[in-house]
């Protein structure tokens, strides 16, 4: 082969140095789309021998489940539908099956029991400024990557300090922390369904309301059960797209809408709450599709709270959501025909107020959880007498303008 | 012809060292800006590090024995024939030469990109994803680097059979020292990841080129494309740290690591290493951090700021200051913060660019109020913010009705147990110093503390005081009720050991919080580890094992000299590049005496050995009752002393072995293995769980079964063969 000179060489570098040039125009890698790329499913397993030795104190037979062959058993609570063999854990690690049986081993053992203002659940349509009596124990059916309460959510019942609050125990509590209701929240209160509908049972005879905090991913059976002894919900609409529940929750998108169609069919009191996680729910187009199917199948009346993200558990690395697209959400919904949209996770912006959507006219202006101002008069609007949707205090009665709980 | 080669050979090892230092600290700052940071992690990257490099000399051993078969034949004596076998070797080491420069981008490359393939993007990562990670895409680098420095060798022993194994060494380590040095004082500060990494890659190219046997158009061709592919790097920086999310709008390499700044809408978030710490929308956190200390404080006259975030001097200005010193480390970050009105520039305002600590240990300043505003103690640097010592010298700049304020993650409805545990180490080491601790729940704990009584409701504080505010004013009530403030502060267990200096029990807490956080366990990780290393231990040799521990011994005492020099002198980056550097320096002088004294064997062995032990044994005492008062010399020297008295058993240690080209090979892997190991162990296991007197007894453990073994077995050293 032909020895190179020295000059050779150069101009041999030379003709190789565009080559590296334009290298940013043909890597690859480029546009990172968020949702493209990554696990696409992360939706939990059942734990296979993973079930205690023995019930506990606080173990109770499931209200629903089916018995199948070799001692198997389906949980019939939410569409996960874990197939049980003896001995097994469910998704949501709070349930197992013992000899044949199916118990919840979360029966009045919550680890968090708060008196929290209603507005934190959110709750802006319900008996405003009141105390919330919440309770939760462990466990969940998704598996949020963002979850503010993996802490407890993520966990078995054997993994954590608990109290001792049966349902009897639990409503006295309520009852002394001055609340007006309790609230199933934290966790996912689906997955303890046999202690929440007890207590609620209980609650509804004292008088006290009964909210639910969920995710929504329950089945209809058990769903229409609840709802007769309910009052109010927050359900979690993560998102619009079923690629996206699955990624991001470890969920699935039908479930949910499902259960937004029961709960408007029975009539409940509910709101819906998206949190907007940047780079994967913050699509204009995708919002607008959503706030179609809610005008289609709910109708305007339902609240929705557009939620600020902030960099929380395994997805911290992101940035928080900006306020502007917030806003932009929630011109684009009411822009679409909904008649209450809230931004969440925003001190002091005009979007966390309620307007009646009639004449236009401040309600509720809201300072966190202070009220300086509230024109309504039972449920309606002391302007235009419109009825706003909502479980309002009855005519007459006052509204606190503070959460009131003094330090 | 025979010393052009060995020439030749030389320069391209030196090269090599060059560009493997670099590579490696910028592989290290690369996946500390895409992983979590904690002293876990790092430990981690260091580990698979030396642990593909001891494979990789390890293969280099196999493939000697390949090519001696090869080459043994009928014209095994004819010289056209060791010609011919020369050149190919030669050959062969310049395209592997070649290879290398052009895998260190690749490397980073593929660091970069495949993250958010097999990772969802925006999430952190658990303890067995990183491992896997950082194992998988950096294997094809480390196993060549470490396999091309014993190849040298044999090629050079083509020529001269002779040449001794440790010159390679000396040599090696030269390069590593000028490549720790060049990065660690020239590059960090002026150029990107990949313009540092092409930099370093230049000489080591243009070398190899010079060692072709024949430099025709096909070496020239595989020299344009390792060039270009390193330039291609260059050009790739930007298009590589496109964020999921908004566009990058600032990017600077520090010599802290990688601060950046993404804007998404109005909204510009500042991220340090991947991580978001500040946006300029996040009122609620300045507003806790500055009104819940200084609201208990009739007139603020000088606050300490350690550290700040978005929205702070805005919050402070409303108590009218006299002065605000506020200190923090990396001036990219302050620099950051202005310019992109995360912060503003406020009457009073003193920018510092110190460590903190340090900082605090030389001014004699008086404070009313000394707000701590760092990360989580995930690391040893800034544990040092969360210990007994650095609260009494807070203690000591409080005004008599001061306060100080520091912060942990919070929690939303659950108290889980490792942050129980993080908490009350926290409240027992500072209740110490402090009459007055009040524990605030949110996003944050917020850790009040006061020789006078301190006034849990805030809003009515700050009512008297006529300061608004948009967060505080709003939800305090509610979000922190009388049951959660209860409920916080009766969590706290007052037999929970404080956290020290010395015995950095929090980042142990740490640990544990990240691997419930990923419901995972080391426990499997750590088990695997003593198996393989049980079983490396039978198949070494007693000189091999002499090695490892030297090699264990030499990253865990600069681990530990890095820690304590830090306890007593803060982050001072250029002391610790030093330190860093004395240490790789060391190894070669001592290399130099040990390949000369060599002929003295196994006694010197001994000898260093038991010199070793002492100086660990000395340093504890030396430390403790000199501490800050000991010039940084005596570290460095320290330091110095240490590296050079390992460096000197490798030589020797390999006379002993015999010296071939496998003992060579084996020597290297045993010391790169050693070094993995003792890295892996001083920093996750002795220093946070033991303490660090336990971690100096590990250590001096360590080499005195290395001094059992040369003092007991060396009879049979003597016949060991290769």
């Amino acid at each position: 082969m032909q020895r190179l000179t020295r000059r050779k060489f150069l101009y041999c570098s030379a003709g190789l140095l565009p080559v590296a040039c334009p290298a940013q125009a043909f890597w690859p890698f480029g546009d990172k789309e968020s949702h493209a790329s990554g696990p696409a499913d992360i939706r939990g397993q059942v734990f296979k021998n993973d079930a205690p030795e023995t019930l506990w104190k606080w173990s109770r037979e499931g209200f629903r489940y089916k018995k199948i062959k070799d001692g198997k058993v389906v949980c019939g609570i939410c569409p996960n539908r874990c197939i049980l063999a003896p001995g097994d854990r469910s998704v949501c690690r709070s349930r197992v099956n013992m000899n044949g049986k199916l118990y919840s081993l979360a029966y009045g053992n919550p680890c968090s029991a708060n008196t929290d203002p209603i507005e934190k659940k959110p709750l802006y349509h319900f008996k405003p400024t009141s105390k919330a009596f919440s309770v939760a124990t462990t466990g969940c059916n998704f598996r949020c990557l963002n979850c503010q309460n993996w802490e407890i959510s993520q966990v078995k019942p054997h993994e954590i300090r608990h109290i001792d609050l049966f349902p009897k125990e639990a409503v006295q509590a309520a009852q002394d922390a001055g609340a007006v209701s309790i609230a199933y929240t934290y966790s996912e209160p689906t997955t303890f369904f046999e202690y929440m509908l007890d207590t609620a049972r209980l609650a509804r005879e004292k008088g006290l309301a009964n909210l639910w905090i969920s995710n929504g991913y329950i089945n209809k059976k058990p769903l229409v059960e609840l709802c007769k002894v309910l009052d109010g919900a927050n359900v979690n609409l993560k998102s619009f797209s079923d690629a996206i529940y699955r990624k991001l929750n470890g969920g699935r998108l039908e479930p949910v809408l499902n259960t937004f169609k029961t709960l408007h069919e029975l009539k409940i009191h509910f709101e819906m709450t998206n949190l907007v996680v940047p780079g994967y729910v913050d699509d204009p187009e995708m919002v607008k599709a959503m706030c179609r199917w809610i005008l289609d199948n709910l109708g305007p009346d339902h609240p929705l709270h557009f939620l600020r993200f902030f960099p929380r558990y395994k997805l911290d690395r992101l940035p928080p959501t900006p306020v502007s697209t917030l806003v932009r959400f929630r011109e684009i919904a009411m822009a679409e025909g909904i008649h209450y949209v809230y931004l969440g996770n925003v001190p002091n912006h005009k979007g966390n107020h309620t307007y009646c959507h009639q004449c236009g006219k401040l309600l509720i202006e809201r300072q966190g959880y202070y009220i300086p101002t509230y024109n309504l008069t039972g449920n309606r609007c002391r302007f235009c007498n419109t009825i706003i949707p909502g479980v309002w205090p009855a005519k007459g009665d006052s509204v606190s303008k503070l959460f009131q709980n003094p330090i | 012809m025979k010393k052009k080669n060995e020439r030749a050979i030389i320069r391209v090892v030196i090269a090599t060292g060059i560009s493997s230092v670099v590579t490696q600290l910028v592989t290290i700052r690369e996946f500390l800006a895409q992983f979590d940071g904690n002293e876990f992690v790092i430990a981690l990257i260091f580990f698979c590090w030396l642990i593909l490099g001891g494979l990789g000399t390890l293969l280099a051993s196999l493939g000697n024995q390949v090519t001696d078969q090869r080459s043994t034949g009928r014209f095994q004596n004819k010289i056209w024939f060791r010609n011919k076998i020369q050149r190919a070797t030669i050959d062969r080491l310049a395209w592997l030469s070649l290879l290398l420069a052009a895998f260190s981008t690749v490397q980073i490359l593929a660091i970069r990109e495949f993250r958010d393939i097999f990772f969802i993007p925006g999430s952190s990562v658990g303890f067995y994803p990183t491992l896997a990670y950082t194992f998988f895409t950096i294997a094809p680098y480390t196993l060549l680097v470490g396999f091309v420095l014993p190849y040298s060798l044999f090629v050079l022993r083509n020529d001269t059979p002779a040449y001794p194994g440790a010159r390679i060494y000396i040599t090696d380590n030269l390069g590593d020292t000028a490549g720790g040095a060049l990065f660690s004082f020239v590059l960090v500060y002026l150029v990107t990841p990949f313009w540092a990494i092409f930099l370093a890659n230049l000489p080591l190219i243009f070398v190899t080129c010079l060692l072709f046997s024949r430099r025709s158009l096909v070496v020239f061709l595989g020299a344009g494309i390792a060039f270009s592919i390193l330039l291609s790097g260059v050009f790739l920086e930007r298009a590589t740290l496109k964020p999921a999310v908004g566009k990058l709008v600032y990017c600077s390499e520090s010599r802290y690591g990688r601060v950046a700044v993404h804007q998404d809408a109005e909204q510009y978030t500042l991220l340090s290493d991947g991580i978001p710490l500040f946006s300029n929308q996040n009122v609620n956190m300045a507003e806790e951090a500055i009104h819940y200390p200084l609201s208990q404080i009739n007139r603020v006259q000088h606050i300490l700021l350690i550290s700040a975030e978005g929205g702070m001097m805005a919050e402070i200005e409303k108590y009218k200051p006299e002065t605000v010193d506020y200190v923090e480390l990396d001036p990219e970050v302050s620099e950051v913060l202005f310019n992109f009105g995360l912060i503003k520039k406020i009457s009073g305002l003193n920018v510092i660019h110190r460590d903190g600590r340090a900082f605090l240990a030389d001014s004699d300043k008086i404070y009313d109020a000394i707000i701590i505003n760092l990360p989580e103690p995930t690391t040893f640097q800034i544990n040092r913010f969360f210990t007994d010592r650095f609260f009494k010298l807070a203690k000591n700049h409080l005004a008599p009705n001061g306060v100080l304020s520091f912060s942990i993650q919070g929690f939303d409805n659950y108290l889980a147990e490792p942050q129980r545990q993080k908490l009350s180490s926290l409240y027992n080491t500072v209740a110490d110093y402090f009459e007055h601790i009040l524990l605030l729940p949110g996003l944050k704990i917020f850790f009040i503390c006061r020789s006078l009584p301190i006034e849990p409701d805030i809003p009515t504080r700050l009512a008297q005081k006529k300061i608004s505010t948009r967060y505080v004013h709003a939800f305090f009530y509610g979000n922190l009720t009388k049951e959660r403030i209860k409920y916080l502060n009766e969590a706290v267990d007052p037999a929970t050991p404080k956290n020290s200096d010395g015995s950095p029990r929090l980042i142990r807490l740490m640990f544990s919080q990240w691997f419930a956080k990923f419901a995972t366990s080391p426990v499997g990780f750590f088990g695997v580890l003593s198996i393989l290393c049980l079983i490396y231990f039978i198949f070494i040799t007693k000189e091999e094992f002499v090695l490892f521990s030297t090699g264990a011994m030499v990253m865990g005492s600069e681990i530990i000299i890095i820690f304590v020099f830090e306890i007593f002198f803060g982050y001072i980056y250029f002391q610790i590049g030093l330190i860093v550097t004395v240490f790789l320096a060391g190894l070669m002088p001592g290399a130099f005496l040990g390949n000369r004294l060599s002929g003295h064997g196994i006694r010197l062995i001994g000898i260093t050995d038991g010199l070793l032990i002492i100086l660990m044994g000395i340093l504890i005492p030396a430390i403790w009752l000199g501490g800050d008062r000991l010039p940084v010399t005596v570290y460095l020297g320290f330091g110095f002393v240490i590296s050079l008295l390992c460096g000197f058993q490798f030589p020797v240690a390999l006379a002993l072995r015999g010296g071939g080209n496998s003992a060579v090979a084996r020597t290297f892997s045993a010391d790169l293995i050693g070094a993995a190991v003792g890295i892996l162990f001083t920093s996750v296991v002795l220093i946070p769980y033991f303490g660090i007197i336990w971690a100096v007894a590990g250590l001096i453990a360590l080499k005195s079964i290395s001094l059992m073994v040369v003092s007991t077995q060396y009879p049979r050293i003597s016949l060991c063969k290769d």
